[in-house]
Parts: C-alpha cells; structure tokens; sequence
C-alpha cells in the first residue's frame, strides 16, 4: 500500500511530483507515515474504546454479579436473560422511539438542508447553519428542561391555548413529548448531513432531466434522491444511535412509563439489585445493535460505483 | 471516498464511545489521593455543605476541605468501588448504604475516645439497626418518606396512602411518586399492611397490581422535578423526603406535608470514615466539629437538618423544635419502618418495576 504514493492521504498535499517525494523519503521508511499518522488516535482508540469494551464483555459473562465480587467469566445466562420477554419489549420500545425521531427529523430536516443548501442566498447559508446549530450550544439538560416549561400543563402552550379560550392539552409525561424532545435535540445533526450532501448535489443532472422531459416528482426520487443517498444514511443512522443512547428525553419528559434500555442500563449498574454483568450484557446488545447498524450504512451507504 | 470512511470510523468510534460510556464513566472520574494535613476531601449530599459551613471549619481547625457531591447512595458506591473516591476522607451514606458498605469492609471501625460528644445523641440513635453502637457511623440527619399536596386545591387533607387510590379520577396525572422502587413498593406494601421490607413474593405481587391500578394517574415517577412543579400547581400531590418537603413548604405555604397513618419508611444519613482515607486527624476533627451544639444548631436551621443530637436540639428555637415536619411526634413515627438490604429479593422488585414503568 504504502508504495503507490497516490493512496497515501498526505502526499496528496505535499508540494512537487511524485517523483521528488520518492527521493527525499527512502522506501524502507515507508511504512513509518501511516504509523506515525494513525498511533495517536490508534492509541487512544484502543485504551478509551476498545479495552473498555473488553472489560464491559468481560463482566457480562459473569452472572450474577454484584459490586465487590470477582469478575469469574462462566456463561451466557445474562445474554439469555435479555429474551425474556419483559426486555426485549423494553429494547423493541427504544429502537421504536429511535426509529420514529429518525423518521421525524429526517421529514422535518430535509425541507431546511434543501433549502439551506440549493435556495437560500449563498451568503446566508454560513448564518443559517449556525443559527441551526446554535442549540447545541447549550446543555442537553437544560433544553429538555425547557421542554418541560413548555409542555405542562400550566405551561406556555397551554396558557396560550386557554388564552385563546381553547380547551388546554394533556401534553407532559406523554410519548409525544418524549419525541419531540428527542426530534429538536437531535434535528441540528440530521440538517447539517444533509447540508453537506445536498451542498455537493450536481445541478447539471437535475438540468438534463429537466431537458429530458421529467417533472419535478421524477427529478427529485430518480436523480436527487440517489445523490444523497449516503447522506441521507449516515444522518439517519446518527440520529438513530444517539436516539438509542438518549435516556435523558424519556426520563424528563416521558412520565410514568419511561422505560428505555439504556435507563435500564443504568438501573443495573445505578439502582437497587447492582446487577453489573446483566447491565453489561444489555450494554453489549446496545454495541452489536448499532454495529449492525452501521455496518448496513457502509454496506448500502456507498454510492454505487 | 477515502473521507467517508475516515468520517464512518469517527462515528463508529465516537458512537460506541457514548454507547460504552454508560457503565462506567459514572463510577470513576477522579482518582489519585492527597495526604497533606491541611487539606481534606469530603464526598457529600448537595444539600449538605456550604461555604459558610467550610470556612467555620477552615477557622477553627485550618484545614480546608473540598467537597464533591452526589445525588444517590447508588452512585457514590459505584464511584468508591471503581476506584474513583480513593481521595475522600468523610463519606455521607444513608442508613441502609452504611449497611452495605459495611458488608463489603469499605468502613473503618471509628475509634470512641477520639470522639466528643457522642454520649448526646437521642437514645434511639445510640444502637440503630443498620450499625449497631454505630461502631463505623455517625448520625447526621434523619427523616422521613411522606406525601406533599397543596392544600388550596385538596380541600380534605389526604391521611393515608390509600387517599390517592380513592381520588384517581380527580388527581389523574397531577400525582408523582419517588423515582425509587424501594420507597414507592414499601409504601403500597405497607398500605397493604405488610413490612416496608417484605421478602414475600405474594406480597410483592399484590403490592405490584395495586400499584398497577394507580398507575394511569401517576404523572411519573420522580425524586426532584416535582418540586419546581408542585410549586408552579402542575402537580396536586407528590410522594417525596421530608428533607425536600421543608425546603418546598417554605416557599409556598400552602404545600402541606404529612406523614401517611399506615407508615412509610424512616431514614437517617450518617457520616462514615471509608478505608481509604487519605487524612484520618482531618476527619475526625470534622465529626467532632459537627457533634458541637453550637455548630450543629446553627447549620441544622440554615440547612433544615433534624438533628438526632439532644445537645444540639437544646439549643434549637422554640418555633424550630416545634415543626412537625421537621421533628415528628413519637406517635407518628410508630408504623415506620427503615428500610434495609434485601438481598436476591430485591431481583423481583426490580423486575416489576422495569414492568411497570415500561407498559
């Protein structure tokens, strides 16, 4: 690999040909440019990811384990104990509620890249996008709690509907609020995906089909829609492994029935049983769950060549 | 495409960093110990430490203490055992945590004859259950679990659990009960006229199914929120700590606070040595500190303590010593129980709490 100087990110930038390169750098140092490029984040992969994964494998294989015992690895029975029924509703409900904010912001973030990328005036858009971005700014916290000024029921929408001499809504501790405050943490990441794909999308394709006779409808589902494609699915696949991860929005804003694996997570590790290696195991299905996921992005994700 | 890939890498990385990060960045954020003299770190209750607190410390003794708080028993244990507190020297566990923590050799014995004053605390705290001759604790603090409602809106003041299960209707969503399933089964299983402690299936079954029925008015379950809630009137009646229940009161005083008849659960936080301890002269100088009636009494009303300290109590305002909520009388403290480790039971009452706060 490291012969071909073309495949190696840096020469790209390095000023002269190819051929100047290859004097100042003797070949059997060759392999020290990737090695030097990737060891710090290799490094840091390794010590903040990986062996801590290893370790959270490791304590899901004990049963039964509570803080201060032995971490013994001897079998499946926490893996075996996520199919009970109980659990896997609980997973089924969060990947439900992961799934319907991807859809959400993928419906609501579309129209605003679209128009940031494609129609808003060029020297606007810098201004738009952190305009979008702005909230981010803040702690996830703190606007989950704003949510909640918002919601109840002596809130701002409700003293606005009763103002109006309408009847008030029932909106705090229920599923939708949940969803809307999952959609409005996390629309910023799908709009700004999108942006950059839609940012790139080739205008002299859209004038040949125009040329071409094809209506807007047919445009935009035969020729936009396959350019940002893997925009499309990388946006959709962050929003979606945030919104698995995301206890905060359930817990706040969802009431009695809050449930999400990863408050269950939590619950093993944090709540009265400290059952760790089952935490664990729940952890490890949460990791292979958005490892699938991501593998199908890159599977289906890249643009066919 | 060299790019997106680098970019999927990130994300994969990142992603799973958040994934993982769930178990343990909770359990271990500082590590390291500091064995200077002058300087002691205290792992505490928010509500109990404050800088006027820490410079009355700072005078009398010249040590000066940094503390760090949490929000949970469960947190600060997880945060000990991961090797994360390694640098405290004073430790605040509630009642039953002094228990577990015991169990698992994380306290030091407490020398008696390097402490003043113990010989004033109430007769009730001399022996307590979860620490006998309190041989590796201190009480601190003590209260109790009970329901706040707002007695503008609720007209016949509620009495007993059972009050919320007669006025479902008219209290649909406007009731939230504590984030804790110990506390919230104990209650119901106490109503029932069980232990706050049961071990029997069948009656953590029952428990379960009459909490079942309440569970459509229940707003959520919470241990803070309510509070900015039940003050803004969102909220008509909340489960709570008599600890929280004072501090609410205060502003509105229309917010009354009652003890259930049927019982609910008695607690006490306690001041404990870990093992660990990087500067055990500072930390016993700070429990004798504390055990002083002229600190004590001082702090107990800037913080809402209920002292279990007869020294302290003497030297408390009438109108202080008088406060029910602060200060219980006897009669209702009969039907209430402490709550205490279960051990594999406790497997069961997680498992109908996931069911219930899941459906």
């Amino acid at each position: 690999m490291p012969q071909k100087n073309n495949s190696s990110p840096i020469s790209i930038y390095l000023p002269g040909n190819n051929a100047d390169i290859k004097k100042t750098h003797s070949p059997q140092f060759n392999w020290l440019q990737p090695l030097v490029l990737l060891a710090p984040s290799g490094l840091w992969l390794l010590l903040l990811l990986v062996l801590p994964t290893l370790l959270i494998l490791q304590l899901s294989l004990v049963p039964n384990i509570r803080p201060g015992d032995i971490v013994n690895p001897s079998g499946l029975d926490n893996y075996i104990r996520i199919f009970d029924p109980l659990y896997l509703q609980v997973i089924g409900r969060s990947l439900w509620l992961a799934g319907e904010t991807t859809m959400i912001c993928l419906i609501l973030g579309f129209p605003v890249a679209y128009w940031i990328a494609q129609i808003a005036p060029p020297r606007w858009r810098n201004l738009l996008l952190i305009g979008f971005v702005l909230p981010l700014w803040t702690s996830s916290l703190l606007r989950s709690y704003a949510w909640i000024t918002i919601l109840r029921p002596t809130g701002l929408v409700n003293s606005l509907l009763s103002s109006l001499g309408l009847p008030t809504l029932e909106l705090l501790h229920r599923t939708p609020a949940v969803l809307i405050g999952m959609t409005y943490s996390l629309l910023p990441y799908m709009v700004l995906i999108l942006y950059a794909s839609l940012e790139k999308l080739d205008k002299r394709l859209l004038e040949a089909a125009a040329d071409l006779g094809a209506n807007d409808i047919q445009t935009f589902y035969q020729i936009t829609v396959p350019q940002i494609l893997p925009g499309i699915a990388a946006a959709s696949i962050l929003v979606f492994m945030t919104g698995l991860g995301d206890f905060i929005n359930p817990e706040l804003l969802g009431g009695a029935s809050s449930m999400t694996t990863a408050r269950l997570v939590y619950n093993q590790f944090l709540g009265v049983t400290q059952n760790w290696g089952f935490g664990s195991a729940l952890s490890m299905i949460l990791i292979l769950v958005v490892s699938i996921a991501i593998a199908l992005l890159i599977r289906f994700g890249e643009p066919r060549k | 495409m060299s790019n997106r890939r680098q970019f999927l890498q990130a994300l994969t990385a990142l992603s799973s960093l958040l994934m993982t990060s769930c178990g343990w960045k909770l359990g271990n954020v500082r590590s390291g110990t500091t064995s200077s003299s002058d300087q002691m770190y205290i792992y505490t209750w928010t509500q109990y430490s404050d800088q006027e607190l820490l410079d009355a410390f700072l005078a009398q003794t010249g040590i000066k203490v940094l503390v760090d708080v949490y929000d949970s028993n469960e947190v600060m244990l997880a945060k000990l055992l991961a090797g994360g507190a390694n640098a405290y020297s004073l430790i605040y566990p509630s009642d039953y945590m002094v228990q577990k923590m015991q169990a698992q050799g994380l306290l030091i014995g407490l020398n008696n004859d390097r402490l003043i004053g113990l010989d004033q605390l109430f007769p009730q705290f001399q022996n307590p259950t979860y620490d006998p001759n309190n041989r590796h604790s201190i009480p601190f603090n003590w209260g109790t679990t009970g329901l706040i409602y707002n007695s503008a809106i609720l007209k016949d003041a509620p009495e007993d659990w059972d009050y919320l299960w007669q006025n479902q209707k008219t209290l649909n969503k406007r009731i939230t009960l504590l984030n804790d399933v110990r506390e919230v089964m104990g209650a119901v299983l106490r109503m029932l006229g069980y232990s706050y402690n049961s071990k029997d299936e069948n009656q953590i079954k029952q428990a379960y199914e009459k909490l079942l029925e309440l569970k459509p008015a229940i707003a959520a379950f919470d241990t803070d929120a309510w509070q900015n809630q039940i003050l803004a009137g969102d909220l008509t009646v909340a489960m709570c700590y008599s600890v929280d229940a004072l501090k609410v009161t205060k502003e509105n005083p229309q917010l009354k606070y009652i003890i259930p008849r049927s019982g609910s659960s008695l607690w006490t936080d306690t001041i404990v040595i870990p093992k660990t301890v990087s500067n055990i002269e500072g930390a016993y100088a700070w429990i004798n500190f504390m055990l002083q009636p002229e600190v004590a009494s001082v702090l107990s009303q800037r913080m809402n303590i209920a002292t279990p300290n007869s020294a302290v109590f003497e030297q408390l305002p009438e109108q202080v010593k008088n406060n029910p909520n602060l200060f219980p009388s006897p009669s209702l403290l009969e039907n209430c129980e402490r709550i205490t480790p279960l051990g594999d039971i406790e497997d069961l009452y997680e498992r109908y709490w996931t069911q219930l706060t899941s459906n």
